[in-house]
């Protein structure tokens, strides 16, 4: 199977483990994105602003070309505290329908600077903020979707406060008796992943949802 | 993935690496004819600024033309359009706004950030060369592994290696990555890394000791480790060579391309089927006061102009950075120009007569042990200063020592400098939150 990269996602002990990501793989999740993107609304000509890292392109890329595909208009930034002068600068100049991918880093950042959640957020209608950040931004008054990396998995929300999402077709999400997420997958992969702990607590409504608790 | 080459070529596309000057003088005139007429159509700053000078894209027939007429821009010039016209883009987009696929970002470093916008798959005329000529010539073959270190705010960066047949590793560009870049590097055996710059080979030694790795071993399987956005200071180059290490710089040039070392190291090739660049005096005031510098490895302020950029070319853009450009060709084999860059022009902080650059305290910021990584900013509020301020950045020093760490900041860069400075010490985590990471600015106002 040909290797379209070499990624990474994060264990239950917080490690980041080595992820072999096969061509046919991210095609498939390619395929998948653009119907993800409409789930939360994401129109042809609209933006999305997304806050990842480099490490996460594996997880991210298929969101990005899944833009693409729907028409709309992509940014990227890096999701840290360094980086929040760029999303006050993209949020203040354009546009965005939503913003994927807040982590508290990036909150923290914000918080130094001193700009208040809602004047960054406040006029995007879709913001999927991370474990950690999702708790913050719900205190300040604001309704972010739950937008969550279950190790090798994307999980978005297509309403505020609602279980986040993962492909139902590609992967299979359980708790641990400690309320840890363990991720199967579902089809052939280049690394295959077999109840196998990520970094995430959640409740698991049904085996493709997830409700979160702050990260640990 | 594009038809790649001949696997034992040192060229991605030797029939334009190696193309007769005269000849490439020729096409770079074409495309300059194309350009032209294509942003003074479509960017209303470019646009403004030939209606100021009376002119049209018609009227510039030669190259004589094109240097006695055309108006220079900056960066000034775009963020006063956009604040003046509430125009994001600062004149310069070319396209409707809806065609665009993406909007990202210069760095920031310098200032506030600009917008770039991008037409994948659309934005360009002309063939693949930046970055895939570059890389081939350092060694990158189908089936290698290609280790990224980067931040994502210029996009996904990571389609060119693939173009090229090799399969990218992805880390972030962060000091924390160090060590897993380094196992997986032992398990991989990856034959390029892009980028790893001083701050990251200093940091290095101690995460390699600390977690038993021989960087010597790791760096074993690379042909080219590149680095960009600041100069080596002579304590990462020293470890550099130390661990075998091949490296090559690369450099952004003018905002419109950027440029790489090849094989010989003998200066940064920027591809000019691609840019038109130019060499002037950087006291010029404008256009017609501009006295072009031709001589070779000549210091001149560089001004650039896309050639293939269907996007938002940049007609004639005053970089503000200090160079110099050679067009001999290169032992490479490559006739395209090489540039030497040697810090920007705004930077340049003068006391009691003396010029300091930041390129002149770096290695002695660097001699001081808890000083190692060579993180410090000159604060320069206007360039004529009667005191030299640079705040350096510190580790592993308790603050009963901070004293003595300071007088040892002070004697050093006295020494490489001839001024006397006056030293603020702040913790290196201070420095590292200023910019993107872990590229601060090395200049600033307060």
């Amino acid at each position: 199977m040909s290797l379209w990269g070499i990624g990474q996602w994060i264990d239950d002990r917080g490690v980041r483990r080595t992820w072999e990501v096969g061509s046919d793989e991210i095609n498939r999740a390619i395929g998948a994105a653009p119907n993800v993107l409409a789930g939360i609304g994401l129109e042809r000509g609209a933006r999305v602003l997304y806050c990842s890292m480099l490490s996460e392109a594996a997880q991210f890329w298929p969101l990005v070309v899944g833009a693409m595909l729907r028409g709309a208009q992509l940014s990227c930034a890096d999701a840290t505290a360094a980086e929040a002068p760029r999303i006050a600068m993209f949020t203040r100049q354009l546009d965005y329908h939503a913003v994927l991918g807040v982590t508290p880093e990036l909150l923290d950042g914000l918080d130094e600077l001193g700009h208040p959640y809602h004047e960054i957020f406040g006029p995007t209608p879709v913001v999927g903020a991370r474990p950690g950040a999702y708790e913050r931004l719900v205190a300040a008054g604001l309704k972010p979707h739950h937008f969550v990396l279950v190790g090798p998995a994307v999980a978005l929300a297509t309403e505020p406060g609602g279980p986040a999402i993962v492909d139902e077709h590609e992967w299979h999400l359980d708790a641990e008796p400690d309320g840890v997420v363990a991720v199967t997958s579902r089809r052939d992969r280049s690394t295959r992943f077999d109840h196998t702990r990520t970094a995430i607590t959640a409740s698991i409504p049904s085996p493709d949802r997830l409700t979160p608790t702050p990260a640990r | 993935m594009t038809n790649l080459p001949a696997l034992d070529s040192p060229y991605w596309d030797a029939e334009y690496e190696t193309m007769a000057r005269d000849r490439l003088r020729d096409l770079q005139f074409e495309l300059l004819t194309e350009t032209i007429a294509f942003a003074y159509e479509h960017s209303a700053l470019t646009r403004e600024a030939w209606d100021e000078a009376r002119i049209v894209p018609t009227d510039i027939r030669d190259w004589h033309d094109f240097t006695d007429k055309v108006p220079f821009l900056d960066k000034d010039a775009q963020r006063r359009f956009r604040d003046e016209r509430n125009d994001p883009y600062g004149g310069v987009l070319c396209r409707d706004p809806a065609e665009l696929t993406a909007i990202n970002s210069t760095s920031g470093t310098t200032g506030d950030p600009t917008l770039v916008p991008e037409l994948w798959g659309g934005g360009f005329v002309g063939r693949p060369a930046i970055m895939y000529r570059d890389f081939w010539g350092m060694g990158v073959r189908p089936g290698d592994h290609f280790a990224l270190f980067l931040f994502t705010f210029r996009g996904p960066t990571y389609g060119f290696v693939q173009q090229l047949g090799a399969i990218p590793m992805l880390f972030d560009y962060d000091v924390s990555e160090i060590e897993r870049l380094l196992r997986r590097s032992i398990e991989y055996r990856p034959t390029a890394l892009y980028n790893f710059g001083g701050t990251m080979i200093n940091a290095t030694a101690e995460i390699a000791a600390a977690a038993g790795i021989d960087p010597r071993d790791a760096f074993s399987s690379y042909r080219s480790v590149v680095f960009a956005g600041e100069p080596l200071g002579a304590r990462a180059r020293a470890l550099a060579d130390e661990w075998g290490m091949p490296l090559f710089e690369h450099s952004n040039v003018g905002d419109v391309t950027a440029c790489f070392e090849c094989t010989a190291h003998d200066g940064m090739h920027f591809w000019e089927d691609m840019a038109y660049v130019e060499g002037i005096d950087p006291m010029a005031l404008d256009h017609h006061d501009a006295q072009p510098i031709t001589g070779n490895r000549v210091r001149c302020e560089l001004v650039a102009t896309a050639l293939t950029n269907r996007v938002a070319p940049l007609v004639r853009f005053r970089s503000d950075d200090l160079v110099e450009i050679d067009r001999t060709p290169c032992t490479c084999g490559r006739t395209h120009a090489r540039i030497w860059t040697i810090g920007r022009k705004g930077d340049e902080v003068v006391v009691d007569g003396v010029s300091v650059l930041p390129v002149d305290v770096w290695d002695a910021v660097e001699s001081v042990d808890a000083c190692r990584l060579g993180l410090f900013q000159v604060v320069r509020p206007q360039r004529a200063v009667d005191t030299l301020h640079v705040r350096v950045g510190y580790q592993d020093t308790p603050e009963s020592r901070l004293g003595a760490l300071r007088d040892d900041v002070t004697n050093a860069i006295a020494q490489a400098t001839g001024v006397e400075p006056n030293i603020e010490l702040v913790p290196n985590a201070a420095l590292l939150r200023l910019g993107p990471p872990h590229k601060i600015p090395r200049v600033t106002k307060r």
